[in-house]
């Protein structure tokens, strides 16, 4: 059988190797450990002896030339059976059973069951659309939420209106068990919203009660003409238009202040009004962008559109995005006065309340007439109480004097 | 002073004897891509077998270096098994089993000194005879371990026999550039314990020397440092070229004096040796050394020894790891 | 995760955690004769925090060992002392100078098991003080967890409590494992708590809650753990709920503990005395990473020492994390949104 001797590494880390001096010669029989040849290689000289007892085939190279570890030095036929020519085995890797492929891989990421998984980056995104990961199927491995999941959510419902935590019927109202909930979702938006107006923006809130007799009659006239759109123009329409007319008078209310307690002060280009609407899942603000630029009907248009998408739960993010000052009609859920919150990167809100019979005194006499109160809250940082007042004279004004909003002045 | 009795030396000399042999033997295999590294032992075969038949292998512990294993015959066949699959890579090399009283090799210089002084000192602790011998080179006297070790065997006064073996060279390094002390055995004085020079090629009074320090560590008084002064008279190792720096008068006056020919002469004169012992010897040597071979090359070797013998039990990260490795837990 | 294990009959007493160290190795010794304790300034003079006092009044000067000058020495008499069978309990007088014994505790020590392939069972322990806040001379204070946590065949504890502080000890001299055994300086005498009477083995690899919070968790360990939980008490004041995982051993590693409440809160913040720079710490961080990723709704804060070699008494205070700053990397994780 024929019997292959490679040059091995013989010093740690050698390459190669050069022929020195052959010992022996095809035909010659030798002994087991025999000299073989001499080479030279970067470390030592070295005779290399030969691993079996046999005859001399053929050399595997010629003196003078440089063989590569693992090339075939020598041929030599060792005296046993079988045909298949063999090598000596390689001390450093023989005998080892190559591993089997691992058959279960683990996903790496990990996670605890019950919680649901989403990457860092896809919670920062659910964050910013106000969506609750809670109330997804999650499209990725294990049932893990992808950034598509998240943005197909916030497309159709904006708000988690899907949730089964938070879309309960208005007979729910301020039900809860008792124990510990998680503050998460809608609520748990809100509630951060809340607790950063609160603690970073000083409130100052003033507040007027006007006669609504001519709003109320404006109202009544508009309604009863031809006109797309009149027949949404409510008193909450009224001074939405209002409060674009004053913003573009006094655009530091159109404002807000960037960081807390504040390094500077953003003075929005546009006039993008947000409306607060209560739905089934909450408070939601979509908001009317423009709003100056469009005449009263438009605008009631666009209200009326937006506060019905908010309760049919088809806002977009878009809807809610970019929002500079927000009207909240408080008095719809009744009540006469109110001191609203300001939304998180806006610098006032202006609170509407139920307009109703009241006393009120004219040439004198004491009266009833419907009366509206109006709450203007402000980011004192910002605004102080001159030009509070004086954007809450200017709506008041309008509100005063609709017509003022149809011819100008 | 006890000298060895002629069966004794005669014993001694098979003992060199197979050593030399299959050190040869060894060293053949490595050149021929079979086996890794190796460190020869030729010119030191009188220091190690003499010193080891001076040893009760039943109660005595020898704490090599790591040209030793194939001159420890006298603590059994087992030794050269795992020597063989040490040769081989095979981590099983490493368990020399019960009740052998030998520690694998030891690759970091002089850190095996300690150990053996560990040793002997908790033997004394348990109450059990016996003394722990650790062998160095002339080079391992030069780290911290050494003086260190030595220090605390004298304080302690434990039962150890530190056996420096001078073979003039740690690798290209002569032992005048090693150190200016007049000997290795001078600086037993640091350590308050006898320093004994010795010559290395004599097995009788190597025999004779660690018979002593036995003797001295058994009644009590403590460690004792000694030197035996010889020649390397091969590489230091297989990837080691000699020739660069070895003047060629030096070795071959060492030739002329090894150690295999001094004894093998002594025995003749006395009719306890001849040319048919020779051969016979010679022709055993290398046939223990192939079974050895054959049957190290036979053990298997599953990739989860990897992660074997860490700790008594796996730790949860290495229970995570031996699955990523084997694709299923093994243990 | 649990409390403790084995507890014994009867009650506790209130002790420092030197007090527990010293009861424990009492306690040990006499209940097992190969115990054997070696180290500089053990034996007469008690240990030099008297860590080791009355010991070789009770147990002899065979058994109790005062060492020469060489820590490589008593690191490696300890292979010797195991490979003869007995159970070495070894004190390195500072963490800082084990780099005297950093080839024999590395390449030895930490070894023997797995190159003899246990033909011997390393039971090592070796003690060794370490960590700031009392004004210690170079190299006394230094925290080396993190190093040594990277040589397999180590095991690690790192004991907060004087309740773990005796439990924790025990099941390490127990370990047929070489343990390393660290006491934190300003825990000594400064840490004091109620410590099971008798028998209390705490067994190695099971974390601790310190405090139970669901906001975020802080993770530490060794005097670390009594800031976090203070840190973790004044953030409660805010209605903040903050958790606090003592990890009582760094190997082995409790990665189900972990897991189980970083996954749970989504935030946590890493806390340690060393330098940032491959501390323990960061091995923390990539297991969170490994095993709550998806989970997570912030980056996990580190809280370190600085990347300098630790400083001099005048610069400590600035240097080694205090509850200040466990409460800034809390309000950090808490913030990110």
């Amino acid at each position: 059988m024929s019997f292959l001797f490679r040059l091995p590494d013989i010093g740690e880390g050698l390459e190669e190797a050069e022929i020195v001096e052959w010992l022996v010669a095809p035909g010659d029989v030798v002994s087991r450990d025999q000299a073989l040849v001499e080479v030279l290689t970067d470390k030592a000289s070295s005779e290399l002896p030969s691993p079996v007892a046999g005859t001399v085939i053929r050399l595997g190279a010629a003196e003078g030339d440089r063989l590569t570890v693992g090339e075939v030095l020598i041929e030599l036929d060792d005296g046993s059976e079988p045909a298949e020519p063999t090598d000596a085995p390689d001390w450093s890797t023989a005998d080892v059973v190559p591993a089997p492929k691992p058959t279960d891989v683990v996903e790496p990421g990990g996670g605890v069951p019950g919680r649901v998984k989403a990457a860092p980056s896809t919670r920062k995104l659910a964050r910013d659309l106000d969506v609750d990961l809670n109330a997804l199927t999650g499209s990725g491995p294990g049932g893990r939420i992808a950034a598509e999941d998240v943005r197909a959510a916030s497309a159709p419902a904006g708000t988690a209106a899907d949730s089964a935590d938070h879309a309960r019927p208005a007979g729910d109202l301020g039900r809860m068990s008792p124990g510990r909930h998680p503050l998460r979702g809608v609520r748990g938006v809100v509630a951060r919203n809340m607790a950063r107006s609160w603690s970073e923006v000083p409130h100052i809130h003033s507040m007027d009660e006007i006669d609504a007799s001519m709003l109320v009659d404006f109202r009544r006239r508009l309604r009863g003409m031809d006109r797309p759109g009149a027949s949404s123009v409510t008193p909450l329409t009224i001074a939405a238009a209002a409060a674009a007319r004053a913003l573009r008078l006094f655009p530091m209310v159109n404002a807000c202040i960037e960081g807390s307690p504040g390094e500077s002060i953003i003075v929005h280009g546009s006039v993008n009004l947000g409306i607060a609407v209560s739905t089934d899942s909450g408070l939601v603000v979509p908001v009317v962008r423009d709003a100056d630029l469009l005449d009263l009907f438009d605008l009631a248009g666009a209200i009326a559109d937006l506060a019905s998408r908010g309760r049919d739960g088809t806002l977009t993010a878009a809807d809610l995005a970019g929002g500079t000052f927000t009207i909240t009609n408080y008095g719809s859920l009744g009540g006469r006065w109110a001191t609203p919150l300001i939304v998180p990167g806006q610098a006032a809100i202006l609170g509407l309340g139920a307009i109703a019979d009241r006393p009120l005194v004219v040439d004198g006499e004491v009266v009833a007439r419907p009366t509206l109160p109006i709450v203007l809250g402000a980011d004192h940082r910002l605004i102080d109480g001159d030009l509070s007042s004086a954007f809450r004279r200017a709506i008041t004004e309008d509100l005063l004097e609709p017509l003022r909003l149809l011819v100008g002045g | 002073m006890t000298a060895p009795s002629d069966a004794r030396l005669r014993d001694i000399f098979v003992d060199m004897l197979i050593a030399r042999t299959q050190a040869g033997r060894l060293w053949n295999l490595q050149r021929q891509g079979q086996v890794g590294p190796v460190a020869p032992l030729d010119g030191h075969e009188a220091t190690i077998v003499g010193a080891a038949h001076a040893l009760d292998p039943e109660h005595d512990w020898v704490v090599p270096q790591y040209r030793e294993p194939l001159g420890l015959r006298r603590y059994g066949p087992e030794i050269l098994e795992r020597f063989m699959l040490y040769n081989l890579g095979h981590p099983a090399g490493g368990h020399i089993p019960e009740p052998i009283r030998v520690l694998p090799n030891q690759i970091a210089l002089a850190t095996q000194i300690p150990h053996a002084v560990g040793i002997a000192w908790g033997m004394t602790l348990r109450g059990e005879p016996g003394v722990a011998l650790a062998f160095f080179g002339d080079g391992s006297s030069s780290e911290g371990d050494f003086y260190e070790a030595g220090n605390l065997a004298g304080v302690l006064g434990a039962p150890v026999i530190m056996l420096c073996v001078n073979n003039q060279w740690a690798i290209s390094t002569p032992v005048h550039l090693q150190t200016a002390a007049d000997s290795f055995a001078a600086k037993a004085a640091a350590f308050g314990i006898p320093g004994v020079l010795v010559d290395g090629n004599d097995a009788s009074a190597v025999y004779d020397a660690v018979d002593e320090a036995r003797s001295r560590a058994l009644a009590g008084r403590g460690p004792t440092l000694i030197e035996a002064t010889l020649y390397r008279l091969g590489a230091h190792t297989t990837a080691d070229d000699p020739t660069r720096y070895v003047p060629a008068e030096d070795l071959e006056a060492a030739r002329r004096d090894d150690p295999l020919l001094r004894l093998r002469g002594y025995l003749e004169d006395r009719g306890l040796w001849d040319d048919g012992a020779q051969e016979a010897t010679e022709v055993e040597a290398l046939e223990l050394l192939d079974r050895a071979l054959d049957r190290a090359r036979a053990e298997p070797l599953a990739p989860g020894s990897l992660l074997d013998h860490c700790y008594a039990t796996d730790t949860p990260r290495l229970t995570r790891q031996r699955a990523d490795l084997t694709g299923g837990s093994e243990r | 995760m649990s409390g403790t294990a084995s507890d014994g009959p009867g009650g506790t007493s209130d002790l420092t955690m030197v007090q527990a160290i010293n009861e424990t190795l009492h306690a040990e010794m006499e209940r097992d004769e190969r115990v054997v304790l070696l180290g500089q300034d053990v034996a007469r003079n008690g240990g030099v925090f008297r860590a080791t006092e009355g010991l070789v009044e009770k147990f002899g000067d065979r058994r109790v060992v005062d060492m020469p000058i060489s820590e490589a020495a008593i690191a490696g008499a300890t292979v010797g002392l195991a490979i003869a069978g007995l159970v070495p309990v070894a004190e390195i007088q500072f963490l800082g100078f084990s780099y005297q014994a950093m080839h024999q505790l590395a390449g030895q020590v930490a070894r023997l098991r797995y190159r003899t392939r246990s033909r011997f069972e390393p039971a090592i322990t070796i003690r060794a003080p370490f960590g700031g806040g009392v004004r210690t001379p170079e190299l006394h204070s230094d925290s080396l967890e993190g190093q040594f946590a990277n040589i397999p065949g180590l095991k690690i504890a790192m004991p907060a409590t004087a309740d773990d502080a005796k439990g924790l000890l025990a099941a390490s001299i127990r370990e047929p494992d070489p343990v390393l055994f660290l006491e934190p300086l300003r825990g000594y005498r400064g840490i004091r708590g109620p410590v099971p009477d008798g028998e209390h083995v705490v067994p190695l690899g099971v974390a601790r809650a310190a405090r139970q919070g669901d906001d975020v968790v802080v993770i530490a360990w060794s005097y670390q753990v009594e800031l976090a939980c203070r840190a973790a008490d004044t953030l409660r004041g805010e209605g903040l709920s903050v958790g606090v995982l003592d990890l009582r051993t760094l190997v082995p590693l409790d990665v189900e503990a972990i897991t189980e409440v970083v996954c749970h809160c989504g935030r946590a913040v890493v806390v340690q005395e060393s330098p940032e720079t491959s501390g323990f710490a960061s091995e923390i961080v990539a297991t969170i990473v490994d095993e709550c990723f998806w989970s997570l709704e912030a980056p996990v804060v580190r809280v370190s020492g600085y990347d300098v070699p630790y400083p001099v008494g005048r610069l400590e205070d600035l240097y080694v994390p205090d509850e200040a700053r466990i409460i800034a990397a809390i309000r950090r994780v808490l913030d990110s949104a």
